[in-house]
């Protein structure tokens, strides 16, 4: 195949040349061992990342994001309780090996980068397919990785909504990524086997590869630094970040190497956790949650309570995880009434789902599962770690359920509405 | 079937595998029209993050590199003088701290450069104030982790820098960081080259830059 007035035997100068590319640490080996690790770890943070999807229910209520690739999706099960560290291990998990795969990826791409000016730039139709699939795969690695890193710092450079970008961003890349996977695996272990060859070649200029273009320069510059030592310094990097999204991820002790975490409460009282959002920024005001506050129970029937009727109900007190969808998680003493109690003064005796609001004015609807509402562990929190819930972590009264993003633990609870699940 | 090849350029599992992956990110597509107000933005970001890694960061990056560490940096510099480092080859032991910090800042600028700031003092209630310092703290720690590695390399390669002389051992990295140590990249030490193609080594006898030093040919 060849492209009107593109000579392939005459590059245009610069990078499309092959002496334009100097470093003789570029090899098939090198970019191998670096797709090897990216080919274990990018599942983990795709599966993961669907997982927490699943972990929003999205089924239920308002949850969804208003989009979902149902065919494609997790769909197969609906979210346990228990573990209750479950959302904590697997957000945790999407987090942290994302950080930490991070500079992996970024090695690849430059290991792989004189490729992008490769001449002819389209040698067949299968090239030229696969040069489009590859556009979608570096698009989306980036877009994933860089939204999602960005996301964990409270940075939202741009307009749209994270989350469902994010989502079918992610679907995007486990597309190409499954197409280059399938298309690149033989390489890859041939290219683990040419460890020796490739070694011995480094710096000589020999094309080891057959095909146009050989990843190894064919005029490369002066060595500065081995192979091994600059997989040394991607590990390291690797490392760092993993610290840093492991530190958050596991907090308690660890929270101080979490440099870099957007939650770092310096203090250590009972109240000193982290919290995604302030009463100040939803807007809670004192007279919202002050003497004339009354949480609305909606069930086969009405109730209203006072904070001091709620307190005066069976109380019980459970270590339950507070785990952001930014991989931050807490453990704390939560106390307060049981959710199947509530729904069982409202008349609702069967399996019910329950969707609660909060008195913040943008209000704050999310729905919880039968599963939760039905576990003794869910709980309508009323104090933590022994005395009374702050205004920053939900005063008067918060849902906290195990296992549940932390987004779907509503504070400042205003309504709680227990719907019978149709039989 | 070999008709098939030579029209198309690649087995028939090629084109499934390309087709089926065109098809989920289709399938996306669409999945991102659910929402049209934010189909221009996210289209508009996907192509800004290729562009940003392929065209600005690493480009950005070699650049600097060529410059700190690079033959060209070493003229920018003027730095002729004979190698002081003697033994033990100093450039890893810069480069690879630098790489570890501008990581670091890479990845974390959002909360150093407190561009999240506002978001995040009105969201949890913590002033972002600060981790411009813990950026600083934590390359100020890389840095002397990696001047001690360089400290402990040169007393094992058998004295002070200023010895010169053919260095008998292989600069290792810095210990905790690099793995073991660096096995010289084989082949010709090709020092000092002009990035140029068609010059000549004309340094040859200057010291070795690699992270392996050899003696050198002549």
């Amino acid at each position: 195949m060849r492209l009107p007035g593109v000579d392939p035997n005459r590059p245009p100068p610069g990078p499309f040349r092959p002496d334009f590319w100097r470093s003789p640490l570029r090899g098939r080996w090198l970019t191998s061992v670096l797709g090897l690790i990216l080919l274990i770890g990018i599942p983990i943070v795709a599966i993961t990342g669907l997982i927490s999807n699943v972990a929003y229910q999205p089924l239920l209520g308002a949850n969804s994001i208003g989009t979902n690739l149902s065919p494609l999706d997790l769909y197969v099960f609906t979210w346990p309780t228990r573990p209750v560290w479950l959302y904590a291990l697997t957000e945790g998990l999407h987090v942290t090996i994302g950080l930490a795969l991070f500079p992996v990826l970024l090695a690849k791409l430059w290991s792989v980068f004189p490729r992008l000016f490769e001449w002819p730039p389209v040698r067949s139709p299968a090239h030229a397919l696969e040069r489009i699939s590859l556009v979608l795969l570096v698009g989306s690695a980036m877009f994933e990785f860089l939204s999602g890193i960005f996301v964990t710092q409270f940075y939202y450079p741009f307009p749209f909504f994270f989350t469902s970008a994010h989502y079918f961003g992610a679907w995007v890349f486990i597309g190409a990524f499954g197409a280059h996977v399938a298309l690149k695996f033989g390489t890859m272990r041939r290219g683990l086997r040419t460890r020796g060859d490739v070694m011995e070649a480094a710096g000589s200029g020999a094309a080891l590869e057959p095909g146009p273009v050989s990843l190894t320069a064919v005029s490369p510059g002066p060595v500065t630094m081995s192979r091994r030592v600059l997989l040394g310094t991607v590990g390291a990097g690797s490392l760092l970040l993993l610290v840093q999204g492991a530190a958050g991820a596991i907090g308690g002790p660890f929270r101080f190497l979490s440099l870099f975490g957007p939650h770092t409460n310096p203090g250590s009282g009972p109240l000193d956790f982290p919290i995604t959002e302030t009463a100040a920024a939803a807007q809670i005001t004192p007279a919202s949650v002050g003497d004339a506050w009354r949480l609305e129970v909606v069930g086969k029937q009405t109730l209203r309570f006072s904070r001091e009727q709620l307190l005066a109900m069976p109380q019980h007190t459970y270590d339950l995880p507070v785990a952001c969808t930014e991989g931050w998680s807490t453990t704390q003493r939560w106390t307060g009434v049981r959710l199947r109690d509530l729904a069982t003064l409202a008349g609702v005796h069967e399996a019910a789902t329950v969707t609660s609001d909060s008195v913040q004015p943008a209000g704050y609807v999310v729905t919880l599962g039968s599963e939760q509402v039905a576990d003794e562990q869910s709980l309508l929190a009323l104090r933590v770690n022994g005395i009374d819930l702050s205004l920053d972590h939900g005063f008067p009264a918060r849902v906290i359920s195990p296992a549940v993003p932390g987004t779907h633990c509503t504070k400042w609870v205003s309504g709680m509405q227990f719907s019978p699940v149709p039989a | 079937m070999t008709r098939f090849r030579a029209l198309y350029g690649a087995g028939p599992l090629n084109l499934l595998a390309l087709l089926a992956s065109f098809a989920i990110a289709g399938a996306a597509v669409v999945g991102w029209f659910q929402r049209p107000r934010d189909v221009v933005s996210v289209l508009v970001w996907f192509a800004a993050a290729i562009v940003l890694h392929d065209l600005v960061l690493l480009p950005l990056y070699s650049l600097l590199d060529r410059i700190a560490f690079g033959v060209a940096g070493k003229r920018l510099r003027g730095a002729r003088r004979p190698d002081v480092s003697g033994l033990v080859n100093p450039t890893p032991y810069l480069r690879i701290p630098a790489i570890l910090s501008g990581l670091l800042l890479a990845v974390f600028f959002p909360v150093i450069g407190g561009f999240g700031a506002q978001t995040e003092l009105s969201a949890s209630g913590i002033p972002e104030s600060g981790y411009l310092a813990r950026w600083l703290l934590a390359t100020g720690v890389i840095f002397a982790a990696s001047a001690i590695a360089y400290a402990l390399a040169i007393a094992r390669a058998g004295g002070p820098p200023a010895t010169a002389g053919p260095p008998p051992g292989t600069a290792g990295p810095p210990p905790g960081t690099a793995g073991p140590p660096a096995t010289p990249d084989p082949g010709p030490d090709q020092v000092l080259v002009d990035p140029r193609p068609a010059a000549p080594d004309q340094d040859q006898a200057a010291p070795s830059d690699g992270a392996a030093p050899t003696p050198t040919p002549d």
